[in-house]
């Protein structure tokens, strides 16, 4: 599927994806600005920008060996685990004043162990990130909230307000609002987007100043009004999985004639679906409440899978998809068991599905391209 | 009407021409490095086979398999696990699962009555269970792929391999070699640890009878032997060679094409 989007705004995006510090993070960073690490979705960014800095999302962009890692990490880590602590080891992290983690996996746990001992970064903090999603586990994260609040509030010497935390939150739901606008536009016959290009602006959000991010992403809502949609594509397909980084995955689908017109990956709606509640009295309590209940929960997350099969559901049926392809990375245990459950739930409510497994950096194109040219056959596409 | 199917796997390509939906040539080279050098030579086979002069002849030709987008001659793709539902149940009706072993990928997939895919499994990025496997094992056991197929029958017992990655399979043989085992013995519990891996494999589309095995492998008895006891069903004898179903099925597909062509 060609692009149509001759876009600058487009390209700043794509730009940003396909590296780690993009012109508008190095810019920041020229004028005194600080950039703090979050190594999952579950960090509670706004904090982040409560105490005045870039939240960013570690990744493995560009990574093309895992040598160091393999050091300390063995073969049953994930490639992403083992690309992203290889590019901090090799000191392509050294941009960043500080790192969160929360305990995602058993992979991303280690990652923080060795991370700590053989990274020189300025600020390191581990949240805890509880297994399930009832009020009990709301109120033990809003504590994690809290802590993270003080913690980075101690570390650079400043306090962090709670009018400042609902700034932070107002920002980052504009964020979200503009992104899910984009989403939106892609419920048309003829979306004006694809999938890959999409993902480039999700990625994008999370590695830019936010102020600036919003705006550009403005200015890219405002010339997708008027860009022509796709038409040729044989089918429109859900993308679900884990942490897919990397636009040229989704390419290979779209050359296949699959157009991605929606998603549930950590780099899509289930970061920006939802907004935070800012009618709650409490900021903590707020994003205590939005990410442990208020949006579309990773498979890491006990007692949840049948809301999250719900909601695959849901964007089936409001995105109007043929069929439904399923990501996971090789490793990772939290989507494997997710990947079948998907495929029974999925069977049942007659909904063609198919289930992938990936590597980080992408290898085995050819693969790739017959499981998804034979998915497509098989709908009849 | 004639209409070719050609088939460009890791380890062979192969041409099948039909003619009025019936086959009557069909050929199987050694892939080449280069896909559209094989797919050439699979061709020119048969097409000399058919006493045809030239590819011209065909009215419509479909490519398939992992060299399928290098098919310079097709006039259209198709996925090899199309195609091997297609061709499998053409030959044998009542077939609707098709277990595809071929040189670097297995494939599950079950069919509807009327053989189109209701659902398909690949392997991992993982060479257990796959032809290279097999070429592994015969040559770490020096005894030819053939000495796999046959050598089994003889074995009552056997040897328990675990590990289902070709490497780590190949020092288990090696050691199992080295404590005296018998030959007969260790063939069968490679064939064995194969058809474990592709039960789970079935299982995962859910097994649906009758079952077809096609691919190279597939000429491997002692394999069909070890996937029947696996399975609990019986395996059905496809009337062809079961590596070139996939260009039947490519070939079948082809006639169709053709047809909605001239309709069009």
């Amino acid at each position: 599927m060609e692009s149509k989007l001759k876009s600058k705004v487009l390209q700043e995006f794509q730009q940003a994806t396909s590296t780690l510090v993009n012109p508008a993070l190095q810019s920041w960073k020229d004028q005194g600005g600080k950039v703090v690490g979050c190594y999952c979705s579950y960090v509670p960014e706004e904090v982040i920008t409560a105490a005045g800095c870039v939240p960013f999302r570690i990744r493995g962009t560009g990574s093309t060996s895992t040598d160091l890692a393999d050091t300390c990490l063995s073969s049953i880590n994930c490639s992403f685990s083992r690309h992203s602590l290889d590019m901090a080891l090799r000191g392509d992290y050294a941009f960043l004043d500080g790192a969160t983690w929360v305990p995602t996996c058993d992979h991303v746990r280690r990652i923080y162990d060795h991370w700590r001992r053989r990274v020189d970064t300025p600020y390191l903090h581990l949240m805890a990130l509880p297994k399930k999603v009832t009020d009990v586990q709301v109120q033990w994260y809003s504590e994690e909230v809290a802590m993270l609040r003080d913690s980075l509030a101690k570390h650079l010497g400043i306090t962090i307000s709670d009018a400042q935390l609902w700034d932070a939150i107002k920002l980052h739901n504009e964020t979200r609002r503009l992104q899910k606008h984009l989403y939106e536009l892609r419920k048309s016959d003829n979306p004006p987007i694809t999938g890959a290009e999409t993902l480039a602006v999700m990625v994008a959000g999370t590695a830019m100043p936010r102020s600036h991010y919003n705006q550009l992403l403005r200015q890219l809502l405002e010339e997708l009004g008027s860009s022509n949609g796709h038409s040729d594509q044989r089918a429109r397909i859900l993308l679900i999985g884990g942490i897919l980084d990397d636009p040229a995955y989704i390419e290979v689908i779209e050359e296949q004639g699959g157009l991605v017109v929606a998603d549930s990956l950590c780099f899509g709606t289930r970061t920006m679906w939802e907004l935070v509640d800012e009618q709650e009295s409490d900021p903590v309590a707020a994003l205590g409440r939005y990410y442990i209940q208020g949006r579309p929960q990773c498979p890491r997350m006990f007692g949840d899978q049948p809301k999250r099969s719900a909601f695959i559901k849901q964007m089936v049926k409001d995105f109007r998809v043929d069929g439904v392809i399923s990501e996971r990375l090789v490793m990772c245990d939290n989507w494997t068991g997710e990947q079948f459950m998907f495929a029974e739930d999925l069977k049942e409510a007659g909904i063609p599905y198919i289930r992938l497994d990936r590597e980080y950096i992408m290898a085995g194109v050819g693969q790739l391209r017959t499981r998804v040219q034979a998915f497509l056959e098989m709908m009849g596409r | 009407m004639i209409v070719g199917g050609c088939d460009i796997g890791s380890a062979t390509g192969k041409a099948v021409i039909m003619k009025d939906g019936n086959i009557i040539a069909w050929s199987v080279v050694p892939s080449t490095t280069k896909p559209e050098i094989t797919a050439r030579q699979a061709m020119d086979e048969a097409l000399q086979k058919a006493s045809l002069t030239s590819i011209d002849d065909l009215d419509y030709i479909v490519g398939t398999g992992y060299g399928r987008l290098k098919v310079q001659f097709a006039h259209e793709n198709i996925s090899e696990i199309t195609c091997h539902g297609r061709g499998a149940q053409s030959l044998c009706p009542s077939v609707h699962t098709v277990i595809d072993i071929g040189g670097q990928d297995c494939k599950v997939t079950s069919l509807t009555d009327n053989g189109k895919v209701l659902e398909f499994v690949m392997n991992d990025r993982c060479a257990a269970g796959t032809g290279r496997f097999f070429e592994a094992m015969a040559r770490v056991l020096s005894c030819g792929l053939e000495g796999l197929s046959s050598l089994a029958h003889n074995s009552v017992k056997p040897a328990n391999i675990s590990s289902q990655c070709s490497v780590f399979a190949e020092s288990e043989v090696v050691t199992l070699i080295n404590e005296g085992y018998e030959l007969s013995s260790i063939v069968a519990g490679i064939n064995h640890s194969v058809a474990a891996r592709l039960n789970a494999m079935v299982g995962r589309v859910g097994l649906s009878q009758d079952v077809a095995i096609t691919g190279g492998c597939a000429k491997n008895e002692g394999l069909v032997h070890a996937l029947e006891d696996k399975l609990k069903a019986k395996v059905m004898k496809l009337p062809v060679d079961p590596q070139i179903i996939g260009a039947v099925g490519a070939a079948l597909i082809a006639i169709e094409k053709a047809q909605a062509k001239v309709e069009a």
